[in-house]
């Protein structure tokens, strides 16, 4: 028994235990709550011992595969772990230990209060579901066991959503419903084709028989794989149903589900498209009458994906609303990173996973803090939080300096390398949509901030405390992880070149500061060194130079000469960026939520037509079919 | 022993850089602020300040008696604000001294220079007056507005050097030719994005005094304002180096490259004084056709 | 009534010994008398006069006087003109607001005495009953020339270490609040917190306190800053 065979079967203990506990023992489940961070514990201290998947020296096998098998019409199932499967592996486990611990204190206990001891149970158990499943796709050895994970980690999600007994919640989960079983079946369709192309379903022989596919057969097998899976990772056109889904899930699910749920999409395609199907071949394939060829439409899906999401995020008006939708829009850095596959690009796209792992986690978790504190994250009922929340402030502002892309975070670390990629590769829209994407994410980041913890501070909060210990604890922490992964990305990167090698990628030259380039690198640690020497020196000039100044009350305060009193509200929030809309507001024109609309209108006009049909003329219809599947039977009998 | 004797060497002439970097910046950033007022004076037929004004406006900030702070943030903000633009002028070549310069690189660099908006913005949002929030959100408008097309620009000029590290920029220029002679269209872009990022009319309606009250400044009193009149001296110091090491070959002694920067900022301070100013919409507009329609073509020249 | 004898110009009685510190108190006062950032309050006809005292014909900025827009960043209080009752509310609340150190220049003669608006109900007549004035500038109007002169005078003040009204607001507060509830009553307050800044910068004296300011404690809304502090 191996160590995978291990984490399995202490995933699958953990589910049993809540079970048990949640059905027959819920005096009990008090502790169990308490308890939950150490069933991840367990996997986390398993994923270590396999840390050799990536840590390589001489005598590491590339990969670990699960003693478990299983036969199906054939075709051997297997579970296996490599880099890749490891690097998200690892993410998943950690952000499901971090949104556990958050939800185990003060927050579980508020939740179970204001729903149930078994609504808090059942939230442990769809965290718990939810890992297990994602760690059965990451171990997915070949198209059938990737499959059955996909459905599991698809239906987990499901299960997540529902949680929230709101309408706005159910509704969203319905639509993820929708748009799942479209990928599912999408995948099924893909799997079949391969099928048919290779005649088995095993990666290895899969592999081969891909390697001398012709570009016709290729670009349907992508476009399905690629519709498949980007519906997970909300690629646009597939943009609309994550944002509502995961901002109304409870707030631990919000935080795991936001941290990396979507990115399962992304294992997914790197599976495909890069372990199995060389990305190298995409660049050679032309869509017929365009100059594009997959590997840039499959860029430009990614580019989109930065710009659309991030622009819908500038306009919400609720906190986690906004930061929903900008994990939609990250997504879209980690696909282009990826599609550019040079050795930079690549490994910024996988460490964009990581550090947007970090960061939304801690972002949703300050969030969640300060709905546990006023009861609300509309930004319309909000302000003035830093002096009564100042950690959680600070957190929030580690995280967004993060989402942002500014330094010293490491979620500059990886953008940098995107930018740095589509500038070596010579691709200047790329680039400039890129950048688009994150000024668009500087300005809704700072929207958050402000209209959350600065400006004036409500009557109604003036009383309000910082967040309770047992949410303060695990947001600290990921601060100082994205801080830390920022300044030193190399701890980081030594996880991301075996798995560039694992999908067949040029590696990186690294140091544990940054990246080695000829042509201009990166040292996180010496920019670092230099900023904060630079805010030393600031903050000298600024408290030994000059008197004294007195902290004045927020109604002290310039007014044009008026009287600035509790009675009226003096503060900006409302319509943030109101002269940007002015310009750009006619843009959002809805044009995809339309498409939706058109379709759902679509498909439930022709599937009542249909049964209209039916049930008018049942009789006929029976008749015309019977007649027509015997002809089709006749034809193929004889001619075929 | 001679690496360790060299890293030694190293070590004291990043020290001495750490120092001086910033230090000639901020001088040399004053003379430009009082070149500014005098351009503006003269365009305006007055006779203008006295050279030292500079320094009187900011020793007498910095020696008010009493001051407004309105918490942590509001004086951190200031001290990001200084602190940020101090260890930028540490990434920028100048002759004899290239600081760090080859740690960054111009990506590296364009996204420190948001750390101080973003500290300044933090440190605004603190204040609780809406004319600041006003303004921040009127500045971050611009800087969506002036960043693409120089983005673009930047994208440009790295492509046809081969390079993002400003050495290796101006080696290539001192080697070959001033890029604004090879890339003429990008360098005119540059340059009216420059004015964008100078925050300097018709682009300053984040300030717009007669109606927000200066936006962000808003709350500023005493040395805190004295923070943010020295910033504005690295800004106009780091807008005129920074073009100059893009287009106009950097230096190779401080003469020309003062000649140099002093002239590359003089350009958008003399246009500031001609123009009334846009509202935000507009300038985005402006900003989002002109100057990045230039910039693309420039770049299917380089490429 | 009061007469222009109250106008407190009294030299600094702290002159240090040290001759570097002297030289160095010298420094500072000269650089605080070429750079003054003013807040124009232009509340009556006086202020036709600054456009020409501030741009091509007599620019002020050769002085260092330049416009500012909020009270925070400037030095200069201009009031020019006539002070309605109302408009008095502003200028107080304007004038606390400003940061010492901090100079009031009452323009035209209405400040002074309320000049042609003597008999009116509504005028605040003698400013410096309000406030403490530095500096008059008489005249309906005054020219351009006399606004400079008389900001000459105010740079001449402050560099030989003259220019200390502002001490007296907090110095005998009580007294200019007594004339603030004189005439707004009893239940004027500012949100400035006058008495805690002096209190902070140690610029209380024996008349910071009164009857008027015992007055202003009963009804006060507490203006304390809110305190950034880590509580659970």
């Amino acid at each position: 028994m191996n160590n995978l065979d291990q984490l399995f079967i202490v995933s699958l203990s953990g589910l049993a235990i809540v079970i048990i506990i949640g059905l027959f023992l819920p005096r009990q489940a008090t502790w169990l709550a308490k308890l939950s961070p150490l069933l991840y514990v367990g996997q986390l201290l398993l994923l270590i011992k396999m840390a050799s998947l990536v840590y390589i020296d001489a005598g590491s096998a590339s990969e670990i595969q699960s003693s478990f098998h299983l036969h199906l019409l054939g075709e051997p199932l297997q579970w296996r772990f490599d880099a890749l499967s490891w690097f998200f592996a690892i993410i998943t486990v950690v952000a499901a230990l971090f949104a556990a611990l958050f939800m185990s204190g003060v927050w579980g206990e508020d939740y179970r209060k204001k729903t149930s001891a078994n609504a808090y149970t059942m939230l442990h158990l769809g965290l718990l579901l939810n890992v297990n499943s994602m760690l059965l796709l990451l171990a997915s050895g070949d198209f059938i066991s990737l499959f059955i994970g996909w459905e599991f980690v698809s239906w987990a999600s499901f299960f997540m959503m529902v949680l929230n007994p709101q309408k706005v919640a159910r509704q969203a989960a319905m639509k993820y419903l929708m748009y799942a079983m479209t990928g599912a079946m999408a995948l099924l369709a893909a799997m079949a084709y391969i099928y048919d192309i290779s005649g088995s379903l095993q990666y290895d022989i899969v592999r081969l028989s891909m390697s001398h596919l012709s570009s016709e057969q290729i670009i349907p097998l992508v476009i399905l794989f690629v519709v498949g899976f980007a519906i997970k990772m909300g690629v646009i056109p597939f943009h609309l149903w994550q944002a509502v889904a995961y901002a109304e899930t409870p707030a631990p699910g919000a935080i795991f589900m936001g941290a990396i749920s979507a990115r399962m999409g992304l294992y997914a395609i790197i599976v495909v498209l890069f372990q199995l199907i060389s990305m190298d071949n995409f660049a050679y394939i032309h869509i017929p009458y365009t100059f594009w060829n997959v590997q840039s439409v499959l860029a430009w899906i990614g580019a989109l994906t930065t710009i659309i999401p991030t622009y819908i995020a500038l306009k919400q008006n609720d906190a986690r609303h906004l930061l929903a939708w900008h994990g939609v829009g990250q997504g879209g850095y980690m696909l282009l990173g990826l599609v550019i596959a040079d050795n930079v690009g690549s490994a910024g796209g996988l460490l964009h996973v990581f550090n947007h792992a970090t960061y939304q986690a801690a972002l949703f978790m300050t969030v969640a803090a300060v709905m546990y504190r006023t009861g609300t994250s509309n930004f319309d009922k909000l302000g003035g939080l830093v002096s009564q929340m100042p950690l959680t402030f600070m957190v929030m502002v580690f995280s967004i300096i993060g989402l942002a892309g500014l330094p010293p975070m490491n979620g500059f670390v990886s953008k940098w390398m995107v930018y740095r990629s589509l500038l070596l590769d010579g691709q200047p829209l790329l680039f400039v949509a890129a950048v688009i994407g994150t000024l668009g994410t500087i300005l809704s980041v700072y929207k958050l901030v402000h209209n959350t913890f600065l400006g004036q501070l409500r009557v109604e909060h003036q009383e309000i405390k910082e967040a309770p210990l047992t949410m303060l604890i695990p947001m600290l922490l990921l601060a100082l992880i994205i801080f830390v992964t920022g300044v030193m990305p190399g701890l980081i990167l030594d996880w991301i070149v075996p798995v560039q090698a694992a999908i067949g990628l040029p590696p990186l030259d690294y140091h544990l500061g940054g990246i080695i380039l000829p042509t201009g690198g990166l040292d996180m640690i010496w920019l670092t060194l230099i900023l904060f020497y630079g805010f030393a020196v600031g903050a000298v000039i600024f408290y030994l130079i000059g008197g004294r100044a007195k902290h004045v009350h927020q109604y002290d305060n310039y007014a044009g000469g008026h009287f600035l009193t509790a009675k009226v509200r003096y503060h900006y929030s409302h319509n943030f960026y109101a002269g940007l809309m002015h310009l750009i507001g006619g843009w959002y024109r809805g044009s995809f939520v339309r498409l939706e609309k058109a379709i759902v209108s679509l498909v439930s006009f022709l599937s009542q037509l249909a049964e209209n049909f039916y049930r008018a003329n049942q009789p006929t219809m029976l008749v015309v079919a019977v007649v027509v599947m015997a002809i089709w039977g006749i034809a193929v009998g004889r001619f075929g | 022993m001679n690496s360790l004797t060299h890293s030694l060497t190293d070590l004291s002439t990043v020290l001495v850089d750490l120092l001086f970097m910033p230090l000639i910046a901020f001088f040399v950033g004053l003379l430009m602020v009082l070149m500014m007022r005098k351009l503006s004076a003269r365009l305006q037929r007055r006779i203008g300040p006295p050279f030292f004004q500079p320094i009187y406006d900011i020793v007498k900030l910095y020696s008010k008696s009493t001051q407004v702070s309105h918490g942590l943030i509001h004086e951190i903000g200031i001290v990001v604000a200084v602190g940020g633009y101090i260890a930028s002028e540490i990434l920028l070549p100048v002759p004899g001294m290239d600081g760090i310069a080859d740690k960054g690189g111009i990506i590296t660099l364009s996204y420190f220079l948001m750390i101080p908006s973003l500290g300044m913005a933090l440190g605004v949002g603190q204040c609780a007056n809406p004319n600041g929030s006003i303004g921040i959100s009127r500045a971050l408008t611009a800087m969506l507005a002036y960043d693409i097309p120089f983005i673009i620009v930047v994208f440009g000029v790295a492509t046809h050097y081969q390079s993002t590290s400003l050495i290796g920029m101006i080696d290539y220029q001192q080697a070959h030719q001033w890029g604004i002679f090879e890339m003429p269209l990008l360098a005119a872009a540059g340059l009216f994005a420059l004015q964008g990022m100078m925050g300097k009319q018709p682009f300053e309606i984040y300030v717009a005094p007669a109606e927000i009250a200066t936006g962000p400044m808003v709350e500023m009193s005493g040395k805190f304002m004295g923070g943010l009149f020295v910033m504005q001296s690295f800004q106009f110091y780091t807008a005129g180096v920074l073009y100059t090491s893009l287009f106009l070959g950097g230096g190779n002694n401080w003469p020309e490259f003062l000649l140099k920067i002093f002239l590359v900022v003089s350009i958008p301070m003399t246009m500031a004084f001609l123009f009334p100013r846009y509202r935000t919409e507009d300038m985005v507009r402006v900003m989002w056709k002109w100057p990045v329609m230039v910039a693309l073509i420039g770049i299917a020249f380089v490429m | 009534m009061n007469t222009l004898n109250n106008i407190p110009v009294q030299a600094d009685n702290n002159k240090r010994t040290n001759p570097l510190a002297t030289v160095f108190d010298e420094f500072i006062q000269f650089c605080q008398s070429r750079s003054l950032f003013m807040l124009h309050y232009c509340t009556g006809c006086g202020a036709i006069e600054l456009p020409p005292a501030m741009t091509s014909r007599f620019d002020m900025e050769r002085l260092g006087i330049q416009p500012m827009v909020t009270p925070r960043q400037a030095d200069i209080l201009l009031v020019t003109g006539y002070v309605s009752v109302k408009t008095l509310k502003r200028v107080i609340l304007t004038y606390e607001q400003m940061q010492s150190p901090k100079y009031v220049i009452g323009i035209c003669s209405c400040t002074v005495n309320g000049g042609m608006y003597w008999q009116s109900y509504a005028t605040a007549k003698v400013l410096n009953e309000y406030l403490p004035v530095d500096v008059y500038i008489a005249g309906c109007m005054p020219r351009p020339e006399a606004v400079i002169s008389g900001l000459r005078r105010l740079m001449a003040n402050i560099e030989q270490g003259k220019g200390n009204a502002w001490q007296d607001y907090y110095q005998r507060y009580d007294y200019y609040l007594g004339n603030q509830q004189h005439l707004f009553g009893d239940d004027w307050q500012t949100p400035t917190d006058v008495i805690g800044e002096a209190k902070y910068y140690e610029l209380e004296a024996e008349q910071t306190y009164g009857k008027h300011t015992d007055i202003l404690a009963q009804h006060q809304q507490p203006l304390e800053a809110q305190t950034m502090q880590i509580k659970f």
